[in-house]
């Protein structure tokens, strides 16, 4: 409760979904023994710890049979949490053994940054638990983070009209002391507004597999040509599917072309081509995973993408 | 590096040094280190802090701000403080299973009074009613009163000859009209009106001379609370009663009302809806009260802790043994057998441990105490938490108890527990109504 010597309370596992978490570069490092280290998200969450659920995608051993060391993706609505678990975490070591993806799982743990060179910032998760659910608990977990995410968007545009509001004041207005300090911190230090609309359309595709009979629309045109949200998850391919094979001829052509010296593409130089192409950064990430999935490309290390 | 970047780097820094540096200085040194000079920014930073730092405390740039006590607002990060001792007291602390020594009480000017603790007290030997320069504190706000830190870039040095008044009493002489629910640690003065829904006359040994107390819960509308009344106010069951002049103490984080000598008693014709008390609350709003009796709270269960599942508990003390079947009180004993679940319990606003018994560990996870013995017999001990894990992590829970808090946190005695059933559709269709109204 106060820092410096004595015993940290438990931090909160925040409820985020994956492109609020890896759309986050802000940290505040630790800067005592014993203070533990937070990522803030571009809505003000405060987090050293998340509970985050969806579908277990692949799950790799990049140690030893001995000594595993467990990479795994989670594919949340339109997202994906980038898993490492190693032996400091026995409990989700001997869980990530058993689980077979696909499935659905839920994992709770402490977040992890990793800044490359050239500033960019790769947010991954370290499970303390992970396991198996199922989609009834899968949508119960979307929709808090669902609440938890439009919370965060509704403080947020209060707090930007109260230029010189300090931590005590948000408490006032009903703000945990944490809130406060994530909420503040974010508006100091991203620079600018998030644009809200990427968080609004994760929260629409959340409620859409809610509300399956619903038709949930807020009015964000549907990606670049009329590409459908939920790639994975919907079945129906009609129409999309051609966009979609558009967009991974497209990825596939840069990144022969960009692979200049055999050790892939860099990701940076890829990601401003492709937007240059008319596919976001968010798309490009779900194509760039399409393809691996397909086996057609690879990740020589987190900053390349390579033909295979 | 542009402006945009720099800025996380600045605002660390800054934590560090606090008004040591300004923003337009900081800025400028950065620019030198990283463009003119090239350094990594790691390198800058370290240069940057030592430059600046309190490794160089002492020069003339490095002087600071010495604030009055009541101008203290619990975010200062780097500040000296002139004042004198009002209580102090060594302390043994455990930190991550060490033993620790700090030293903690009242600091006072004056201005006001404020709570302080020395981290590393070293040899320092403070007196009570004298006066020192504390340097470099940083401070913190807990319970909305400012706590002031002397950590390891900290000094206090004597002020021989420096006479301060602290004032008697900060504190306001005025009595507080509060709601129960609303009742946190270190409050002063309050008044409490309230249905009386026990009471008990207890003997005690105050001093050496023979007390009656008389104790029990009080409730209004928004929560309960344990009393404690050391007078014989003719305090009866069912009555309701205005309380004045009563202060609170509390116990492990749990709040008590105490009608001490000075308070004021009257019946009051009222009538107080007890029964629609909603004890529910978020763990955020725990984390800022401290504790309370029969507090609900609604959260998923995050975590289970060793020490689940099946434990042997003493025949005579009911604690639960030692490995090898030891009672730390009465040794070696036969044990009862009892199951049980130490769970972490998250709703999004915070944490907290949740002890909780056999009958709801059963109706929880469906896993009777006859069937965790054969479990363990077939299988093993360590299977039974296990298969208990796997049937309530993550699931959602509403657990009543008494809640108190320490160094860990909040944590709470179950004494009821039930799954939560969540209309998701319902909630969905809330949320949806919702966004779409604002956008």
């Amino acid at each position: 409760m106060n820092g410096n010597g004595k015993a940290n309370p438990r931090e909160t596992a925040w409820r985020v979904f994956a492109n609020e978490l890896n759309t986050s570069t802000l940290e505040i490092k630790a800067t005592e023994e014993k203070m533990p280290s937070y990522v803030v998200s571009p809505l003000g969450a405060k987090i050293n710890r998340v509970l985050v659920a969806g579908t277990l995608t692949e799950k790799a051993n990049s140690g030893t049979p001995e000594e595993p060391l467990w990479r795994g993706r989670i594919q949340d609505v339109n997202g994906q949490f980038f898993l490492n678990v190693g032996r400091y975490q026995p409990d989700a070591m001997a869980a990530m053994a058993d689980l077979e993806p696909p499935c659905f799982v839920a994992a709770v743990g402490r977040v992890r940054t990793y800044t490359t060179d050239d500033g960019r910032t790769f947010v991954s998760v370290r499970p303390e638990r992970i396991i198996r659910i199922d989609e009834s608990t899968l949508n119960e977990w979307l929709l808090d983070t669902a609440q938890s995410a439009w919370a965060r968007l509704k403080w947020m545009k209060q707090v930007v009209s109260l230029p010189d509001a300090k931590v005590p004041d948000l408490i006032k207005m009903g703000m945990s002391p944490v809130q406060a300090e994530g909420m503040l911190y974010a508006l100091d230090n991203y620079g600018e507004m998030p644009d809200s609309s990427v968080y609004l359309k994760t929260i629409q595709n959340a409620l859409r597999r809610l509300l399956p009979e619903k038709d949930v629309d807020f009015g964000f045109p549907e990606g670049m040509q009329d590409m459908p949200d939920e790639i994975d998850i919907d079945g129906d391919e009609s129409g999309g599917a051609v966009n979609h094979g558009q967009m991974e001829d497209i990825v596939l052509s840069l990144l022969e072309e960009l692979d200049t010296d055999g050790k892939g593409a860099p990701r940076d130089e890829l990601e401003r081509r492709a937007e240059a192409e008319g596919i976001s950064a968010i798309e490009l990430e779900e194509i760039s995973n399409i393809l691996m999935d397909k086996g057609l490309v690879y990740e020589p290390n987190l900053r390349y993408l390579k033909l295979i | 590096m542009e402006r945009i970047e720099l800025t996380p780097h600045m605002e660390e820094i800054k934590r560090v040094l606090g008004d040591r540096i300004d923003d337009e200085t900081l800025e400028a040194e950065l620019n030198k280190y990283l463009n003119e000079y090239h350094v990594d920014i790691v390198s800058a930073k370290r240069g940057i802090i030592r430059k600046y730092g309190a490794d160089t405390a002492g020069t003339a740039t490095a002087a600071n701000a010495t604030k009055k006590i009541a101008d203290l607002n619990g975010t200062e990060q780097n500040v000296d403080v002139l004042a004198k001792i009002v209580y102090v007291e060594t302390k043994n602390i455990t930190v991550k299973g060490l033993s620790k020594v700090i030293v903690s009480g009242i600091l006072g000017d004056d201005s006001g009074t404020a709570s302080f603790t020395v981290w590393e007290p070293g040899s320092v030997q403070l007196d009570k009613g004298s006066v020192y320069n504390f340097r470099n504190c940083y401070c913190k706000l807990w319970n909305e009163r400012v706590q002031i830190n002397i950590g390891n870039r900290g000094r206090i040095e004597a002020a021989p000859g420096v006479e301060i008044d602290v004032p008697n009493s900060t504190a306001s002489l005025s009595s507080t009209e509060v709601k129960i629910g609303d009742i946190r640690e270190g409050m002063g003065n309050v008044t409490v009106t309230g249905k009386i829904l026990s009471v008990e006359a207890r003997r005690i040994n105050s001093r050496g001379e023979e007390k009656i107390v008389y104790s029990g819960i009080i409730a209004d509308e928004t929560g309960k609370i344990q009393y404690s009344a050391w007078h014989d106010f003719d305090l009866r069951e069912g009555l309701t009663v205005c309380a004045k002049n009563c202060y609170i103490r509390s116990w492990k984080g749990i709040p008590q009302l105490n009608i001490g000598d000075r308070a004021d008693v009257e019946r009051v014709n009222q009538t107080i809806e007890v029964e629609a008390a909603d004890s529910q609350k978020t763990i955020a709003e725990i984390n800022r009260i401290g504790g309370g009796l029969d507090i609900t709270v609604e959260g998923v269960v995050v975590d289970m802790k060793n020490g689940s599942g099946l434990i042997k508990r003493c025949p005579q003390c009911n604690r639960s043994l030692m490995a090898g079947g030891v009672c730390t009180v009465h040794g070696e004993v036969e044990g009862i057998s009892d199951l049980r679940m130490k769970l972490v319990v998250d709703d999004g606003t915070g944490a907290i441990g949740a002890i909780v018994n056999r009958t709801d560990t059963e109706k929880l996870t469906g896993v009777s105490m006859n069937a965790a013995m054969g479990l363990a017999s077939a299988r093993g001990e360590g299977v039974v938490a296990r298969e208990l894990m796997g049937r309530i992590l993550l699931h959602k829970v509403r657990i009543t108890g008494n809640v108190m808090s320490d160094d860990f946190g909040p944590s709470m005695i179950v004494r009821s527990a039930e799954p939560v059933e969540v209309d998701v559709q319902a909630e969905a269709e809330k949320l949806l109504a919702e966004v779409e109204a604002a956008i």
